[in-house]
């Protein structure tokens, strides 16, 4: 079966994949905040004793995992990947994790709220993602008594999640606009409408690899889908301005790009070390070419796979042991030389 | 007091926020802090470490002839009967402690929530199965009971013919009620 991130899709030269997140809490337990250590396991149990039904009504079966169990190393590839969040990785409480085969669809268990449903759907689907996670939430609001109020909809731990309890999110890739400097302007514009955009990799404005994420703030007072079509605007606007930039950057400095390109491949073949910061940036590169049709490659990759498994903890997990930074630069330029395959001249 | 941003409007928000490690104070009007805070919650570039909390209380700790220090004070010590938080924690942290706080904070969230979404009251998904607390109230009630509300709303309405019917309706229930008790008692 192929996992959620090798399906292909229209527009993933911007838009690399999409999250809906729905935050729910039990009535009968106390919210994380308040939950003392012997009602989060018996929480935990509760929740993750839905694995079985979820399998038998989703029609895929539900693996389960105690995160709080787990090393450190293999709580931060989790975290990697964006499986599960900071937060979930750092709780000293009991947690788990219950997540599809496919891994498209997981739930984290005792995080900021007491469920959090999470589906990912590669490319720009957003409600592809909504149906699916909206038939997870059905299931368990079947078999658990739901914190849920007349008014304000469902009841969350931080007033930002109140209502819907909808986090929809893209990841996109914006380059050119980053090379441009719009990426504040576009920030403060699409904050107008209760949109949020913010660098996935490193601090504030310098997001590494040109990823961002796109996402709404409001959850209270609108439908599901009003947020996902406002979002949807949103989005589809960015692509256009990210396209347009694309191709004036390449009408105006073909050459340059074109060099670059072909350079953070050469790199990314053959370079004998490499940190994690340089080959995102060489990825980053590499896919902005491999868009423009500047470079073509015998087999065609995801980038954004890519460097989310050459992270750090990815890459100690891949190799099974602990290795020191030099070792780590060492594997990770022989990893990525591997992946480099031909180019079609 | 004017509003410290347009100069013109009364202020009625006491509105602090953290700018580089110093405590700046200002006194907005509600239109001007209204898009001042939304401005700050959506940047999520210059505002790193901001906290929701912060800007709840930011938000709420609105002052005014229309409440004294000792009305902010007591609001303050609402507490959540279910698991103890306090409305002063609550505006501190920017998190509930259980959904019993919200209907203890219940009165004074509908402000909060406006600045934070635009709207204070849900009208996405429900969850499967999902009886209203108004509805499951109403399918409690009585036949008597049901057919007293739309009598009053009939006299309200001044449908005086619709309430003739219903206030006899309501007779002839009592009449039977009245007959199944005492016939009841006899047996
Ligand atoms: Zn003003
Ligand atoms: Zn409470």
């Amino acid at each position: 079966m192929p996992k959620w991130y090798e399906e292909t899709n229209n527009d993933l030269d911007v838009v690399l994949s999409s999250r809906i997140r729905l935050a729910r809490n039990l009535k009968n337990y106390n919210f994380s905040v308040c939950l003392d250590d012997e009602h989060a396991k018996e929480l935990v149990g509760t929740i993750s004793g839905c694995a079985k039904t979820l399998g038998e009504k989703s029609s895929q079966p539900f693996e389960l995992c105690q995160v709080n169990r787990l090393t450190e190393v293999e709580k931060a590839s989790l975290v990697e990947w964006h499986t599960i969040s900071p937060l979930l990785a750092e709780k000293k409480q009991e947690t788990a994790l219950l997540y599809s085969h496919d891994e498209s669809i997981n739930i984290m268990v005792n995080e900021e709220d007491h469920i959090r449903i999470q589906v990912f759907h590669a490319g720009m689907d957003m409600y592809a993602a909504l149906e699916k996670a909206d038939k997870i939430d059905d299931i368990l609001s079947e078999e658990l008594p739901y914190a849920f109020d007349d008014k304000f909809g469902y009841l969350t731990t931080s007033p930002g999640n109140v209502g819907t309890g909808l986090k929809a999110s893209y990841m996109v890739f914006l380059p050119a606009l980053t090379m441009a400097g719009k990426i504040q302007r576009l920030a403060d514009e699409v904050g107008k409408y209760g949109i949020e955009i913010r660098g996935i990799y490193g601090e504030g404005t310098k997001s590494l690899g040109y990823i961002y994420q796109i996402s709404n703030q409001k959850t209270l007072g609108c439908s599901e889908p009003e947020i996902i079509d406002n979002l949807n605007q949103i989005v589809k606007q960015t692509i256009i301005q990210e396209r347009k930039r694309r191709e004036y950057l390449i009408s105006m400095n073909g050459d340059e790009i074109e060099d670059k390109v072909y350079r953070s491949y050469g790199v990314l073949k053959y370079a004998k070390r490499l940190n994690t910061v340089d080959a995102m940036m060489l990825l980053a590169q590499l896919k902005l070419g491999m868009d423009a049709g500047l470079i073509k490659l015998k087999e065609e990759f995801d980038v954004h796979t890519l460097m989310m498994e050459i992270q750090p903890a990815n890459l100690q997990r891949m190799l099974g042991k602990n290795i020191t930074g030099t070792e780590r630069d060492r594997y990770r330029a022989e990893f990525l030389n591997q992946k480099m395959v031909d180019i079609i001249p | 007091m004017l509003c410290d941003i347009c100069g013109k409007r009364e202020a009625k928000i006491y509105y602090t926020e953290i700018v580089n490690g110093k405590k700046k104070e200002q006194h907005l009007c509600e239109e001007c802090a209204a898009e001042h805070t939304s401005f700050r919650l959506k940047d999520p570039f210059s505002s790193r470490e901001f906290s929701l909390g912060g800007l709840l209380s930011g938000i709420l700790d609105s002052y005014g002839p229309a409440a004294t220090k000792e009305e902010e004070k007591e609001k303050e010590k609402i507490v959540c009967k279910n698991c103890g938080t306090t409305y002063e924690e609550f505006l501190e942290k920017g998190q509930f402690g259980c959904a019993g706080c919200y209907q203890a904070f219940g009165r004074l969230l509908g402000k909060t929530f406006k600045n934070l979404h635009g709207g204070d009251s849900h009208t996405g998904k429900k969850p499967v199965g999902y009886v209203s607390e108004t509805n499951r109230i109403v399918n409690e009630l009585s036949k008597i009971d049901k057919l007293s509300i739309q009598l009053q709303q009939a006299i309200e309405q001044e449908e005086f013919e619709e309430a003739a019917k219903l206030r006899d309706q309501i007779r002839e229930l009592r009449k039977n009620e009245e007959h199944r008790v005492t016939s009841g008692e006899e047996a």
